[in-house]
């Protein structure tokens, strides 16, 4: 009961760092999938040097911890006397993040669109954009969904690593009021629950759409 | 020595078995609408019939694959009411009695072919890993595969998984063996040598029951024709005779369809 | 050079805090993955419960409810063994879904085959159907690892001192261009780490495929 009534004192200051959470997640989400486009596509290409800096931004992306890319950005840039503030530091660093991750998902995407779909396209006399725009794409993104709908759920949980560069987001605000009261097993279950109260459903509505994605196909 | 007595190092018992009543429904969707049919010992019983029909259904609910609603199974000393609860000890000793081959072959393809035979002799029989790698080796002779003992199921041709498959089943040394379309998922060519081993156990005496598409194989070797139409047995009896002169419209129809094209 | 050097010397602990969380969750997964396919409804909920929150929860907030938050009579963890629990038990729940998910790939014909030839169902799970699972699913259970590899950095919030945490005191000790060093390095040795894990995983991919299903 004691909890209770706590947790009900602690929830605005929580709420706030939630939105800012949500905000940066919202943020690497809205920037991250149209540079993972971009990605996937420059992966695809036939230009060496195009398709070599594609890889390597979605290898770096994906194979350094986002914490490492996150201190990069806040703690190594500026020795090179680019600053930026936590917060932006944190959107950039997820945005990365989102975006390589998500190309990847979309490549596998684009790539499992059968090749009778590019044939018939062509058999039709459709012009190359128009058969990846109109045909080809519409068909990759709508299988990449459910993977891309994982993503925005590791970024929403990714935001909470942006504590460790004092972004004042969910994960700050729990140790800002356990740092007061030393009642660090509330305050973090409390936060614990914040984050599944949203992780929890939304990974049920991607298996959800997985599911029925799987049934249709 | 034949194959079936191979299969037990001695003739094998040959049991018949009795389906009476059995039913079968998916919530409203009927299967099975009170099937009967009795299979005297060593006889072989050819079900056909056109797809949906519900002869695989009916051939899984033998050995309860498929939990019929209601009816009776009597073999050898057993009586099972599926509909009831079963106890497990019935059901092991059905399953002993009761062999199958399956379309897909079901191999388990983590293991060699002589492993696949001989690891359910161990488990089910009690066999020594020799004494079952023994009757595994005579098995796999006899159905022309002893040189594949050591291959995965991988590495062999879909005839001569359904092989292997058959000689796991008689391994068991069962009274009756089912088999469930067992050359549909084969080329027609790769199919004869399945039908070829088939046709030697049905000479050996084997009670057998064989859901088919194989016209010829169901008119040569069964000595029942049984034709499966609308969830239900509409005629059966001499295969010959059925297939010259059937007295159901339902089954010329079918007859004409498979036989004339 | 002296920023190789200070990231290095986290290596060690970064190999031990990752071999040892996924110790905990290649075995602590079984009796998950088990509960995950129960027949039993119950058991299947509350396995799915477990299963979904541990995943819903960021691996940091484990961490610090683990190091700052229990307290059990003079019993707390030090920073080690609060990363080394924390990062198994989030791999016990990742690793049972990757096993459910093999369970389910191995096709149905495998589990009647079993009952047909009167296999217990011991027996039909353990010797078919969990050898086959593990085939399909050791890319997964190696993508993991490197993802693994890569969340141990987190235990560097809770000063574990692994590589990023030796990363960032050169670089506090380096306000010159040469700060940036460090971070540029760790992250090249997460990569080349992953590297092998997964060549290993392809090639195992490639392998275990053409052996089950060819």
């Amino acid at each position: 009961m004691t909890w209770l009534a706590e947790w009900a004192a602690y929830l605005p200051q929580m709420m706030s760092g939630l939105g800012v959470s949500l905000l940066i997640a919202g943020v690497s989400i809205v920037a991250g999938y149209p540079l993972g486009l971009l990605l996937s596509l420059m992966v695809s290409t036939k230009n060496l040097a195009i398709r070599t800096l594609g890889l390597a931004v979605v290898e770096i992306g994906r194979g350094a911890p986002a914490l490492v890319i996150l201190y990069l950005f806040y703690y190594g840039l500026p020795k090179f006397g680019i600053a930026f503030e936590s917060i932006t530091a944190a959107c950039l660093a997820l945005i990365w993040n989102a975006a390589a991750y998500s190309s990847e998902i979309m490549r596998a995407g684009i790539q499992s669109v059968p090749r009778g779909q590019l044939e018939a396209s062509s058999a039709l006399g459709l012009a190359q954009h128009h058969t990846f725009f109109r045909v080809v794409l519409p068909q990759g993104m709508r299988s990449a969904i459910p993977g891309l709908m994982g993503v925005a759920i590791q970024m929403f949980q990714g935001t909470s690593l942006a504590y460790a560069i004092a972004v004042p987001e969910l994960m700050k605000s729990a140790y800002n009021i356990g740092s007061q009261d030393f009642n660090y097993l509330q305050i973090f279950t409390l936060a614990g629950l914040c984050y599944a109260v949203i992780s929890m459903p939304a990974t049920w509505i991607t298996v959800f759409f997985e599911k029925r994605m799987a049934r249709h196909t | 020595m034949t194959l079936a007595q191979i299969a037990d190092g001695q003739l094998a018992p040959r049991l018949g078995i009795k389906l009476d009543n059995i039913s079968k429904r998916y919530g409203d969707h009927v299967v099975l609408d009170d099937v009967s049919l009795h299979v005297e010992p060593g006889t072989v019983t050819a079900l056909i019939g056109p797809s949906g029909a519900g002869k695989s259904t009916f051939l899984r609910c033998i050995n309860l694959l498929e939990r019929p609603d209601s009816g009776t199974i009597q073999v050898a000393q057993h009586t099972i009411q599926p509909g009831k609860d079963v106890n497990s000890r019935d059901l092991a000793a059905l399953r002993r009695t009761v062999g199958m081959v399956f379309q897909s072959f079901n191999l388990f393809p983590h293991m060699s072919a002589l492993k696949n035979i001989s690891f359910p002799q161990q488990k089910v029989l009690g066999r020594s890993k020799e004494e079952a790698d023994e009757r595994s080796m005579q098995l796999l002779e006899r159905v022309g595969l002893k040189d594949k003992a050591h291959q995965h199921p991988s590495r062999c041709s879909g005839g001569q998984q359904q092989r292997i498959a058959i000689a796991r089943a008689l391994a068991l040394n069962p009274g009756i063996m089912l088999f469930d379309e067992p050359t549909s998922a084969l080329d027609p060519e790769v199919g004869l040598e399945v039908l070829a081993v088939m046709r030697e156990l049905a000479a050996d005496g084997m009670t057998m029951i064989v859901v088919t598409h194989e016209m010829q194989f169901a008119r040569d070797v069964s000595d029942t024709l049984v034709v499966m139409a609308d969830c239900r047995i509409i005629e059966q009896g001499d295969p010959r005779a059925i297939m010259s002169d059937p007295q159901e419209t339902r089954t010329r129809r079918f007859l004409r369809a498979v036989l004339e094209r | 050079m002296d920023a190789l050097s200070a990231v290095l010397q986290g290596l060690p602990m970064t190999i031990t805090l990752t071999l040892s969380a996924f110790a905990i969750g290649i075995v602590g997964a079984i009796p998950v993955a088990v509960g995950l396919s129960s027949p039993k409804l119950p058991i299947r909920l509350a396995s799915r419960l477990f299963v979904d929150f541990v995943r819903g929860v960021p691996i940091i907030v484990w961490l610090f409810l683990l190091k700052f938050g229990i307290q059990i009579g003079t019993f707390k963890f030090n920073p080690v063994g609060a990363a080394i629990v924390g990062l198994g038990v989030v791999s016990v729940a990742y690793l049972a879904e990757i096993y459910r998910g093999g369970l389910q790939a191995v096709p149905r014909g495998q589990g009647e085959a079993a009952d047909a030839l009167g296999l217990t169902r011991g027996t039909a799970f353990y010797s078919i159907m969990v050898p086959q699972a593990f085939r399909i699913v050791s890319p997964s259970i190696a993508t993991y690892l490197t993802g693994l590899l890569k969340d141990s950095s987190i235990a560097s919030t809770i000063i574990v001192t692994e590589m990023v945490f030796q990363s960032q005191a050169f670089a506090r000790q380096h306000p010159t261009v040469e700060g940036i060093l460090p971070y540029i390095l760790v992250g090249v040795i997460y990569i080349a780490l992953s590297l092998p894990v997964a060549y290993i995983s392809r090639r195992l991919d490639s392998r275990m495929r053409k052996a089950v299903y060819a």
